[in-house]
């Protein structure tokens, strides 16, 4: 509990913060509107279910969030496992892009009944971003490249080519009967992630898939020796060497594995919402999954909670536009409170201040 | 001159020095010593400004002065060798001395000027540096040269040297005494932090001897013994060395390497036997790392055999060698034997983590790890006797007896130990000789790389000394000899008998 | 046609290189600066809104405050709190991102840009800007390694232990150089406010403080070295943009993409090739605690 606590009051400050920035540049009225809209909109809006009963009240907003949260907690959960032997992997993001990109690619591309189609778009995805993520890792190992300035290029690189060749080129839409004949084509609807309310909400499986990731890495990190021989390499290479564990491999390992993750972000992202490669991802998430992975102490349960949290006001934040608040706010909110956490001297000096002295 | 006056320092309620009062006299060369933690160190950092005492005053000349920095300090006259250089490796000499108090001319560096006059500090008390070299290529010696010469050019009037002889060979400490005694002749007090008694016996004019943050004694080197010094050091009888007992020394041999090439080594041929204590002696950085690297697995060799229990090595890490009864005591705790970060029994079970006790399939075994821990810290003392508290919380010493604990509880066919003792006190020390010298006698063969050559002396059956990354001399335990031993060291002897391996260094050379 | 790709090459460097030198003075000083980008957005936003209100010139002194003042809070978290320097970089590139978006909402009630400003005067035809560009890189290479502050900053950046024992202050050199660092970063991004277009647009600077960052490692930690390769990189991007609209048939076979991923992967390979672990400074990255040792 008290290491989650910086956490949590960095993120009530970051909060706090731009509430009284949102007063300063509306006024306070305004901003408790907005905000309450915010809120109403990532949850559900309570009053006006009680109110109407109408259960899509709750459910459509419920649904944004839910999917928001899904592609948070991967690209939130491969910046985890990275930083887990000690790498710190800004690459989910190119990760992401060429993950996005295998699922609509073999989605649109390969024809399959459903029970397989959807789990090979996944496993496309998972293999491409892997495969991004490979790259970075053995350009650490053989030639002692950091991984920060290696994974910032690929980002740049996957970027360039995706949005500004395949999909405006090779790879763009066939179909020119819908006017929007932007980005790749339509995938089938057996690679579509299925709907978990029908149409009531878009609210789809991947939050469920994203919930058994982050359980499933949780189970890994704290209970399998494997999980234990990450945690020591990243804690100390050269100790962990001593000890008789593959380092090499260890990162190799966790790379893949953050890769995996990331491409399913982007899994997740296409066949639950876009439904295609679009001219443009909308959001830097993979950069946010730096935020969700630090805020929410690399803790696999930790970042699922983190991530619901902001995929919620994300999905909110576009009812702020109603009160002449930008829907980018949410990110402000994240991203400050990225940088509160970031300075956890702080934090630790405040509550050991006003912590009870413990008896020596 | 300087008067300490009093002086208190505690750390987190922990008092590190308790009203300590000291004279620092222009001209004399005070020793002060004490053991791992005494607070010697502490009490010459309160001089030089790192420290801020709690109670008492530093008077300057019958002044009160509060040094605040080391840049006070200095300003003052005081100057300060530590034992880790604080030196930066890609600059020269000359850059490095100058660092902070830089002759410019309209803002730009002269370095011509510079160099001149780190060249003239070098000569007027006696170094010899090349002042345009840059510091990384310079010999462990030279450096601590630079050290000096960057006080001497601040013209300091005290000179403080923190262990300054950890570092070197018999003959550099030598040379190295030589200069800082042409340097008190000079009228400059010089301060020598050190806890071997015969060094300080030997250079100095006066001691002071401390024992858990108090100053227990003053004495000169006339009236004392090394036997009294000691004593006034742990605070009782100083228990007399146990009997060596000699090793079987006869046992086969465990692993045998063959004009063995790495980086860093260079046609290495030697072999460990079963129950006996090889002891390898060298100057800090002549392969003795790499040896031991090379022995447990972490470092690859391009040329030569390695035998190990009667098989020709072809892939060797350090999963492999841990699986074949190699243990690992390293020299730097921090960075290899301990993870600070995790808990006393994560620590436990590195090294045998995938396996049992400390695993079921891939599963951590949490129950068997926890008994296991509590077993390990019983039976080695350790305390506080908690497995899930953060290992960096333990002291020093605590930390090495879970390290040894660790690695003896496997039962090691070959045990590598690099400078187990260092910074622990003479209670500690002692144990873990002890560990040692055990066992050898169970059948182990321990390979022992220090750079206290009294040490290697002390607990060695047999000594092999590298030089250069090469052997360059063998000696049996009939033929300890420490002038000999140095000199093999230097790479300017040899053995007093023609090696009985190949590849020996610089034969021939026994006249002097 | 040669002519006129190095002559806009001429007018879209100057960005890269300001903000390649100011990332080399805070690395070079033993801080990671990965939010150059951040530091960039801050500064072309300033200069911009500034122009609105003052002369242009002025505009831009602004943007480099507004820089340094990111700067400054990179500072706070990494030298005083001993923050991880990738992540407090990081994290200012997202909070810029996302107030650089908020505030051209909230003041300008426009999605997109600022309103137009008085692009800054040409001087022998060009934005003064771009004749400062080329006597900067030798400026900041006089000062790194021919006078005292750069013997001392480059020592901070290997071993701070050294400089303290030797009675310098180690936070406030390094504080200075990122300060210092914040400030060439603003200025790269006035250039974009305030030269390369006359107004600031929502996407600056669009990757180009990632790419400076690339240009560093590329010249390997020196001033002339990261300008240099900032230069080859905005020579690369004005021969896209010359190819695009001289010779379109030749985008056709080289596709804009790969060129716009080039830099990028250029510099992927130069660092594979040579390595990166013996060039960079070598305490780049920690934190120096005066209390350990």
């Amino acid at each position: 509990m008290r290491k989650a606590l910086p956490s949590i009051l960095s993120v009530i400050s970051a909060i706090l913060i731009c509430f009284i920035a949102a007063g300063l540049t509306r006024d306070f009225g305004t901003a408790v509107d907005a905000f309450m809209a915010m809120w109403w909109g990532a949850f559900g809006d309570w009053p006006k279910f009680l109110e109407t009963g109408a259960s899509t009240t709750l459910l459509r907003p419920l649904g944004e969030a839910a999917t928001k949260a899904a592609i948070l907690t991967f690209t939130g959960l491969s910046v985890t496992v990275a930083f887990r032997v000690g790498l710190f992997n800004i690459g989910a993001q190119g990760q992401l892009v060429v993950g996005a990109l295998a699922a609509a690619v073999v989605g649109a591309k390969v024809e399959l009944p459903a029970l397989l189609h959807l789990p090979l778009c996944l496993l496309a995805a998972a293999a491409a971003g892997a495969l991004y993520a490979l790259g970075p890792a053995i350009l650490k190992l053989k030639r002692g490249v950091h991984e920060v300035i290696s994974t910032i290029m690929l980002n740049w690189v996957a970027v360039s080519l995706v949005d500004n060749w395949l999909v405006t080129g090779p790879l763009r839409a066939t179909t020119s009967g819908d006017n929007s004949a932007s980005g790749t084509d339509q995938i089938h609807a057996s690679a579509e992630l299925p709907r978990l309310l029908g149409d009531l909400s878009r609210l789809n499986f991947g939050i469920v898939l994203a919930l058994i990731a982050a359980v499933l890495t949780w189970v890994f990190l704290t209970r399998f020796t494997r999980g234990f021989e990450w945690k020591a390499i990243g804690l100390s290479q050269d100790a962990a060497r001593a000890s008789g564990i593959d380092v090499e491999r260890g990162f190799i390992e966790a790379m893949l594995l953050s890769g995996a993750f990331a491409g399913l972000g982007g899994a997740v992202l296409i066949l639950g919402t876009e439904l295609k490669y679009p001219a443009s991802l909308g959001a830097p998430w993979g950069f946010d999954g730096i935020a969700m992975s630090l805020i929410g102490q690399g803790h696999p349960l930790g970042v699922l909670a983190i991530s619901t949290l902001f995929g919620g006001l994300r999905a909110g934040g576009t009812r702020m536009q109603l009160f002449g608040v930008h829907k980018s706010f949410p990110e402000l909110i994240q991203g400050l409170a990225l940088l509160l956490v970031a300075a956890r001297m702080l934090w630790d000096k405040l509550i050991d201040r006003l912590s009870p002295r413990k008896p020596a | 001159m300087i008067e300490l006056r009093h002086i208190t320092k505690r750390f987190g309620g922990v008092p590190a020095l308790e009203d300590v009062s000291l004279e620092v006299r222009p001209g004399e060369r005070l020793a002060l010593i004490g053991e791992n933690g005494a607070g010697k160190s502490s009490l010459m950092n309160v001089l030089y400004g790192l420290y801020q005492p709690d109670a008492g005053e530093v008077c300057f000349d019958g002044q009160a002065v509060k040094v605040k920095t080391p840049a006070e300090a200095l300003a003052r006259g005081v100057g300060m060798v530590h034992q880790h250089f604080t030196l930066v490796p890609t600059l020269t000499v000359t850059e490095n001395v100058v660092l902070g108090r830089e002759p410019t001319s309209w803002g730009r560096l002269d370095r011509a000027r510079a160099e001149k006059e780190v060249a003239a500090t070098c000569t007027r008390f006696g170094f010899q540096l090349d002042v345009s070299a840059v510091v990384q290529e310079l010999s462990v010696g030279s450096q601590q040269k630079v050290e000096i010469v960057k006080a001497l050019h601040r013209g300091v009037k005290t000179l403080i040297l923190d262990e300054p002889t950890a570092v070197l060979t018999p003959q550099e400490a030598d040379e190295l005494f030589a200069v800082t005694r042409h340097l008190s002749d000079e009228g400059l007090a010089v301060v020598l932090i050190s806890h071997k008694l015969r060094e300080v016996l030997s250079f100095s004019t006066r001691i002071a001897v401390m024992r858990r943050g108090k100053k227990v004694a003053e004495t000169t080197p006339a009236e004392t013994s090394p036997e009294q010094l000691a004593g006034l050091m742990v605070g009782t009888e100083v228990p007399s060395p146990r009997e060596r007992g000699e090793g079987q020394g006869e046992g086969p041999p465990l692993a045998t390497l063959e004009k063995l090439t790495a980086k860093g080594l260079h046609e290495i041929s030697l072999s460990i036997r079963e129950g006996e204590i090889l002891g390898i002696a060298g100057v800090d950085g002549n392969g003795q790392r790499e040896l031991a690297e090379v022995l447990t697995g972490l470092r690859e060799w391009s040329g030569g055999t390695f035998t190990y229990s009667g098989n020709t090595l072809r892939s060797w890490n350090p999963r492999t060698a841990r699986e074949q009864g190699v243990a690992h005591i390293p020299e730097d705790r921090l960075r290899r034997a301990i993870i600070s970060d995790l808990s006393v029994e994560e620590n436990v079970s590195l090294g045998r983590q995938t396996r049992a006790p400390f695993a079921k399939g891939p599963l951590i075994d949490f129950d068997k790890r926890r008994a296991c821990t509590t077993a390990l810290l019983e039976a080695n003392d350790v305390r506080p006797r908690d497995p899930k508290i953060r290992a960096g919380g333990l002291s020093g010493g605590n930390q090495q007896k879970l390290v040894v604990g660790r690695e003896l509880d496997a039962a090691p066919k070959l045990l590598v130990v690099v400078q187990p003792t260092r910074g622990l006190d003479i209670a500690a020390v002692a144990a873990v000789r002890e560990q040692l010298r055990d066992q050898r006698t169970r059948g182990c063969a321990v390979l022992l790389v220090s750079l206290d050559l009294d040490e290697v002396m002390e607990l060695s059956d047999r000594i092999v000394v590298l030089c250069g990354g090469r052997v360059s001399g063998e000696f049996g335990r009939a033929e300890f000899d420490e002038r000999l031993i140095g000199r093999c060291m230097l790479g300017v002897g040899s053995a007093p008998h023609p090696d009985p391996l190949p590849a020996s260094q610089g034969e021939g050379d026994l006249s002097a | 046609m040669i002519l006129e790709i190095l002559s806009s090459a001429l007018d879209a460097a100057p960005a890269l290189v300001f903000a390649a030198l100011g990332a080399t003075l805070s690395e070079r000083g033993g801080v990671v600066n990965v939010g150059v980008e951040g530091m960039m957005r801050a500064g072309a936003f300033a200069a911009a809104v500034a122009s609105l209100a003052m002369p242009t010139p002025l505009g831009v002194l602004v943007g480099m405050g507004a820089g340094a003042s990111v700067a400054a809070i990179h500072g706070l978290l990494c030298i005083r709190w001993r923050s991880d320097q990738v992540v407090s970089g990081m994290a200012l590139n997202l909070v810029m991102l996302a107030l650089g978006t908020f505030l051209l909402e909230a003041v300008f009630s426009s999605p997109s840009s600022t309103p137009s400003i008085t692009q800054l005067p040409l001087v022998f035809g060009r934005s003064p800007l771009t004749w400062l560009a080329l006597v900067l890189p030798f400026i900041v290479h006089f000062a790194l390694y021919r006078t005292a502050w750069g013997l001392r900053l480059r020592a901070v950046g290997e071993k701070p232990q050294a400089v303290a024992a030797m009675g310098v202050r180690v936070a406030p050199l390094r504080f200075g150089a990122v300060l210092m660092s914040g400030a060439l970063a603003g200025l790269g991004g006035a250039v974009l406010s305030t030269s390369t277009l006359d107004r600031f647009e929502h996407h600056m600077p669009s990757g180009l403080g990632f790419m400076a960052v690339a240009a560093m490692v590329f010249g390997r930690w020196t001033p002339l070295g990261a300008a240099g390769a900032a230069a080859f990189f905005a020579f690369g991007n004005a021969l896209r943009v010359g190819l695009s609209s001289s010779a379109p048939e030749l985008l056709e076979v080289v596709p804009k993409g790969v060129l716009l991923a080039l830099p990028y992967a250029l510099t992927l390979l130069v660092l594979s090739l040579q390595g990166a672990k013996n060039v960079a400074p070598a305490a780049l990255g920690h934190p120096y605690d005066p209390e350990l040792r």
